[in-house]
């Protein structure tokens, strides 16, 4: 309220060009702020991502789940990949190993025309233990979008671009944007698996800061 | 190229896509080495002049299965594409998925014939082929496109009586009238092999003629990719025609410039006389504009309609232009 009262009198305190600096001012700032907040958001997002030993992006968490059975935890990744990946490839590897092929789009980053740019596809990846599963995210294939007769955004038929190599093939500042947004999308694929594995479970903590550095042969 | 899967929008995300808006203005300048205007291919005709092409607006939506796009274009670009003055729409369309497979479109769209489009962010050189500006630019019709997979998909469709018209009419002496959609449409897209597609076009009717056409492109190699064009158009009544063929090679040099070249050879029936074209230009990335340099030759026969003139206006049978535009798509 009371930075309220000081705003009123501020402005009448001036004269109308003074009121027009100040709210220039306050738009000016206000336009910096957001662009470091979106600056710091996507520089975050990126950061979620790892590298693993063959120097591919990765997003990998393990989440200890203390009172679950091996058998428990499977039969509920099962449920999570029938209802969240219903249309994807599913392949079991032995009893404990899920693996999903799957895609998502990327969108134009910092623009304020917002458009498909293109898609991603990456393999999901699920291992159950008795008290705790991981999973990963990985082998990130961008393929660019252009737009078509139609004003449809569809695939560039034939590129298909590894994002560990995308740095020689796109745009600095693209690279940057589709790196922020699979980083945020593995982020939310990953919490949707813990809520739902934790559906009827006591609550525990999990791992949630993915490694820097990921070796995937120990866990 | 065209990519009629039918589909607005792919991919796995579960929610409906935000309304997407998308555009792009362009601007060139062209000098023909005569010293005037002699290649009568559409677009960028203006000599020796900074000119502008078109500003395009173009906004979609898909709410669950249905979806719709509409396209605005204004400039001398648009002026040249469409039919009416004052209409400035190059697509106005609403489409369903009645199956994950199966597609509902109606409406006003872009051909489905052609390798080259309108707009400059679908072409990869700024002029334009003798086989795109004498084929069709936008069919108003109906049409299902079933994708038996995602490498065999058939569109067929029934559409106005005659291309690049936003209604159907007839005309009889100096009255016109209403009109029919009687003239059938079909594509049968294939994808022989990874990153090569090849559309099959055919469109029909006692109005608007016979045009078989092939449009393919091959991304043989991450950084070459072949295009190829052929067509045959008979009009009604044996009235003449078109055929013709066009190979566009493309070659990345860096991820921000690459060269390309068309090569087309155009003839028109019934001793109308050929033309062939040779068309070399860059594509210059930078950020959302890209640079277009190109420089272009063209050869035609005696009996070819059109007139080209040499610097001192006599008739000569070869023309050759420079232009740079800038495209900036967002």
């Amino acid at each position: 309220m009371r930075s309220d009262i000081n705003k009123k009198n501020y402005l009448q305190g001036r004269s109308p060009i003074g009121g027009w600096l100040y709210i220039y001012t306050m738009k000016r700032i206000f336009l910096v702020l957001a662009g470091i907040l979106l600056l710091y958001t996507a520089s975050a997002q990126k950061s979620l991502l790892a590298q693993d030993e063959n120097n591919k992006y990765i997003y990998y968490q393990v989440v200890d789940q203390p009172n679950a059975t091996k058998d428990s935890l499977v039969g509920k990744v099962n449920s999570f990949l029938h209802e969240a990946f219903k249309k994807s490839k599913r392949i079991q590897t032995g009893d404990s190993l899920f693996t999903v092929k799957d895609k998502f789009l990327t969108y134009s980053a910092f623009t304020f025309a917002k458009h498909e740019s293109g898609e991603v596809d990456f393999v999901l990846n699920i291992e159950c233990k008795d008290n705790k599963y991981r999973y990963w995210l990985t082998d990130f294939v961008f393929r660019p979008y252009y737009k078509d007769r139609y004003g449809m955004f569809v695939p560039e038929n034939g590129i298909e671009i590894p994002l560990e190599k995308a740095s020689s093939k796109l745009d600095k500042k693209d690279l940057e944007g589709y790196l922020a947004q699979t980083g945020a999308y593995c982020r939310q694929t990953g919490d949707n698996l813990k809520a739902f594995m934790i559906q009827n479970h006591q609550f525990s903590k999990a791992n949630t800061q993915p490694a820097r550095r990921v070796v995937t042969k120990k866990w | 190229m065209p990519a009629d899967t039918g589909k607005v929008g792919t991919g796995a995300d579960p929610k409906d896509p935000p309304l997407i808006f998308s555009g792009s203005v362009d601007t060139y300048w062209k000098y023909d080495f005569s010293g005037h205007s002699n290649i009568p291919t559409s677009f960028a005709s203006d000599q020796n002049s900074v000119s502008i092409g078109m500003v395009d607006l173009g906004l979609k939506k898909k709410v669950g299965k249905a979806a719709f796009v509409g396209e605005l274009s204004f400039g001398p670009r648009s002026d040249q594409s469409i039919p009416t003055s004052g209409y400035h729409i190059q697509n106005l369309y609403v489409s369903y998925d009645v199956t994950d497979k199966f597609n509902l479109t109606a409406g006003y769209m872009s051909t489905f014939i052609g390798y080259e489009v309108i707009s400059p962010t679908g072409n990869f050189n700024y002029s334009t082929s003798y086989l795109f500006t004498n084929g069709p630019f936008q069919n108003a019709g109906f049409k299902a496109t079933y994708a038996f997979s995602d490498k065999v998909s058939l569109m067929a469709g029934i559409f106005n009586n005659y291309w690049n018209t936003y209604t159907s009419f007839i005309t009889h002496g100096n009255t016109t009238t209403s009109g029919d959609v009687s003239t059938f449409g079909a594509q049968l897209m294939v994808v022989p092999a990874k990153g090569w597609t090849a559309y099959l076009n055919l469109a029909t009717g006692s109005f608007s003629g016979t045009e078989l056409d092939l449009t393919t492109a091959y991304q043989i190699t991450d950084a070459f990719k072949l295009g190829l064009n052929a067509a045959d158009f008979s009009a009604p009544n044996n009235g003449g025609g078109f055929s013709g063929i066009a190979l566009y090679p493309q070659l990345a040099v860096s991820k921000v410039v690459t060269f390309g070249v068309r090569g087309e050879y155009f003839t028109y029936k019934n001793g109308g006389g050929n033309v062939t074209g040779i068309t070399v230009s860059s594509n210059i990335k930078a950020g959302a504009i890209t640079l277009i340099p190109e420089i272009r030759f063209d050869s035609k026969s005696s009996a070819f309609p059109f007139a080209f003139a040499d610097s001192n206006l006599a008739p000569t049978n070869s023309a050759s232009q420079f232009l740079i535009a800038a495209v900036y798509a967002f």
